[in-house]
């Protein structure tokens, strides 16, 4: 994807305009500016893959500012290294702070993480701003990815942080009372919901799957229903997916999910470039030894080993590996930038600090486990026929093929976290399934952590607070 | 000489020490009231109480209590029970329903208290019923509804989808009538059933067919009701049996059909035929 480039040349303007009777407000002919670039369809589309590009992040490896947003490339860090399955490799530093449980609100990768996607959200309202521009034939669709988008940004951000600043359109730099009063997070999710909905009618499927579908609005807004607890509705969409007319299905081999990319299990990822200094992500290498910026990070828990171990079937050898350069350390198989000849992986660029892996967002087998979980709708077990047959072609393609006559909701957690390990589910599956309290302590407690409950929800990051001239409130606990 | 010198030295420390302590003793024995208040500031971070409560996964009489203070060190808490706890964040289990008052008192370290209450209600949760309703006319005998009316065929009218089915009196299968569905194939049978959504279910019927001609006597679960259409019948079966059995025309023939009642608190019964005369009788819906 291209970033935009959004150049103002406003000092010849400014000279050829000064004859004229409009000298005191010259207006801006030979530059490119906001308020004049969206005047065609294909103009809105660079709009619409801008905000792709905020999700995408800059790679931190090829463009080393930090004041740069990472987007999602930073993701892991508030989700996975906040669960049971991940940690530092040297257990130090700022990152460290994700998997102790003792996150300060001054972290930086928190503040990464909001920054970027409060600017994704904004890239969002800009379009949704021009859409006059578009012509009457695509004006719904391209208001239905841009809302794809936002409610996606936005899920993200409520269940991270809790209630928060809700901007649904472009705001000035002195609407500092909307940019920074936390709203109810219930008010959140009806923007997302109604976000959703709208890309649901108005999207279509057959796109690329880095580009947003029906399918893909479809599921995220599932998973919306399923954290509401709107099970019915989570199921209905889900069995819409499932359509054998949609064309989805499980990969035959676990690895050609993450290494053959446009399969038609992955329903929607953020798509990189390798090799590409704009377009290339570095969170792969930063999951290997010392090959990005850090010693190591995201390495496997001693926890998520033994479980997947017990658990992963076939799976187990596609998702962790041990360190070659340092015994008793494991890694994600999951995303690896430079291959592993041993598993038969190919590498995805010639420089590993310039990753092709594109980020799976939602893939077939979330669907199905998501099925699992709508029709349990808040039990502790279900026996449906319809449930036990979703759940049963996930394992059977991990090679568990065991028949499954009843599933409690502790083996769907199970499920979930065995087949979707280290693709930054399991922090949310936790809290949307109630566990996160037992697995979270009983995970602290054993290992010598911090947590407690307040650091459910991450802190508001403390440079926002500071910004905000007081409006913006912390969060218990920091 | 060396030792001496050394004790000499020694006792003149002593006595340094000893003056030392006279004095500061002296200066601070007028003044002990005022300086320990000599600058110190007031406390402008002073506890605030907060906390949650959410019922513990899988057991309704515990509550785990999310300790949402500000400012604060050490923690009291009351349950409305007459338990109490001085935890962080603790757990309580209650053993009976009610609404309960939790109290926490949390205080910082210059001993400044804050208290927060919120009542708990203890509910125990609702076992949900798994429906299993009667199916109306299930032997298609006569006087079945309420009162003694019914000619064994009312609660199967559908005269969108088909002509309503004739009655036959043998062979049956039990009882004195029974359905009975003409070689022509243009009369059905059609029921509405409400159900539990997502729930197992087994439908079993009796059927028999003539033994000449070719043809099938079908019986479907749709999913959903208020079906009009034949194709957006067959479009939304959940579950089908297509009987072929023309071993005998007496002897009827057994079918369970499991079907699963999916995202839907309706399902419709939904029968017919084609080619060859056939007939249907004690219609049940059971667990598995």
């Amino acid at each position: 994807m291209k970033q935009i480039n959004l150049l103002l040349i406003a000092v010849f303007a400014l000279s050829f305009a000064s004859c004229e009777d409009t000298f005191l407000a010259p207006e801006l002919e030979t530059g490119i500016n906001a308020e004049n670039y969206y005047t065609t369809d294909s103009e809105i589309q660079a709009g619409l893959l801008n905000i792709y590009d905020g999700i995408q992040g800059v790679n931190a490896l090829k463009i080393t500012n930090n004041n740069l947003n990472h987007g999602v490339q930073v993701e892991f860090y508030l989700t996975e290294m906040r669960s049971d399955n991940t940690e530092t490799k040297s257990n130090e530093g700022e990152a460290a702070q994700f998997e102790s449980f003792t996150i300060e609100s001054t972290n930086g990768i928190v503040a990464d993480y909001y920054r970027s996607y409060y600017n994704v959200i904004f890239r969002a309202n800009l379009v949704l701003d021009k859409l006059d521009a578009a012509s009457p034939e695509n004006k719904a669709a391209f208001a239905a990815e841009a809302k794809f988008l936002r409610g996606y940004a936005y899920f993200n951000l409520v269940r991270l942080f809790g209630d928060i600043p809700l901007v649904d359109q472009l705001i000035s730099p002195l609407d500092t009372e909307t940019a920074f009063t936390r709203v109810s997070s219930s008010l959140v999710y009806d923007l997302i919901v109604s976000d959703l909905q709208d890309a649901v009618a108005n999207l279509s499927d057959g796109g690329a799957n880095d580009q947003a579908s029906k399918a893909a609005a479809e599921g995220i807004l599932a998973k919306v229903y399923l954290t509401l607890g709107r099970y019915s509705e989570a199921q209905t969409l889900l069995e819409g997916i499932m359509s054998p007319s949609r064309g989805f299905a499980l990969e035959n081999d676990f690895k050609d999910v993450f290494y053959n990319e446009g399969n038609n299990e992955v329903i929607f990822a953020i798509g990189y470039v390798p090799s590409s200094n704009d377009d290339s992500q570095n969170f792969s290498a930063e999951w290997l030894n010392a090959v990005g910026r850090t010693s190591g990070v995201n390495y496997v828990s001693m926890d998520a080993k033994a479980f997947l171990d017990a658990n992963g079937g076939n799976r187990t050898a596609l998702s962790y590996r041990e360190d070659v350069a340092q015994a008793g350390k494991y890694q994600v198989v999951k995303y690896l930038p430079n291959g592993d000849a041993a598993l038969g992986i190919p590498a995805t660029s010639s420089d590993p600090t310039s990753a092709g892996n594109d980020w799976v967002v939602l893939r077939y087998s979330d669907v199905l486990l998501m099925h699992v979980e709508a029709i349990m709708a808040g039990g502790a077990s279900t026996t449906s026929s319809n449930a036990i047959a979703s759940l049963q072609t996930v394992r059977n393609r991990a090679g568990l093929t065991d028949v499954v006559t009843s599933i409690s909701k502790q083996e769907l957690a199970d499920e979930r976290r065995a087949e979707l390990a280290f693709e930054n589910h399991r922090f949310f599956d936790l809290v949307r399934l109630g566990l996160a309290q037992d697995v979270l302590s009983a995970f602290s407690t054993a290992n010598g952590l911090g947590y407690s409950t307040t650091d459910l929800l991450l802190p508001i990051p403390q440079v926002e607070i500071g910004l905000s001239n007081g409006l913006l409130t912390q969060n218990p606990g920091y | 000489m060396k030792q001496i010198a050394n004790t000499i030295k020694s006792n003149i420390f002593n006595l340094k020490m000893l003056s030392l302590v006279a004095l500061a003793g002296f200066m601070f024995s007028c003044e002990d009231n005022v300086l320990p208040e000599t600058n110190s500031i007031e406390d402008l971070t002073p506890p605030t109480a907060m906390f949650s409560a959410t019922e513990s996964n899988g057991d309704w009489q515990t509550y785990d209590f999310s300790n949402q203070s500000i400012s604060s060190t050490t923690y009291a808490w009351t349950f409305g029970d007459g338990n109490a706890s001085t935890s962080k964040e603790p757990s309580n289990t209650y053993a009976a329903e009610g609404i309960y008052t939790v109290s926490l008192t949390s205080s910082d370290a210059n001993g400044l208290t804050s208290t927060f209450s919120s009542e708990v209600e203890v509910v125990m949760p609702i076992v949900p019923v798994i429906l299993l309703p009667a199916i109306l006319e299930a032997s298609f005998e006569d006087g079945m509804l309420d009162g003694g009316s019914g000619d064994g065929r009312d609660s199967w009218r559908n005269s969108d989808l088909g002509g309503v089915i004739q009655i036959t009196s043998s062979p049956t299968n039990s009882g004195s009538q029974a359905a009975k569905f003409p070689s022509a194939g243009d009369r059905v049978a059609y029921q509405e059933l409400e159900v539990s959504p997502n729930q197992n279910y087994i439908l079993e019927y009796w059927y028999t067919m003539k033994t000449s001609g070719t043809g099938h006597m079908t019986v479907s679960v749709l999913a959903g009701d208020g079906f009009t259409d034949p194709s957006a019948a067959v479009a939304a079966t959940l579950a089908t049996f297509e009987g072929t059995d023309q071993t005998s025309s007496n002897d009827y023939v057994k079918v369970e059909l499991p079907f699963n009642s999916g995202n839907n608190t309706k399902v419709s019964i939904y029968m017919f035929n084609s080619g060859v005369e056939s007939r249907v009788d004690d219609v049940s819906l059971r667990l598995p």
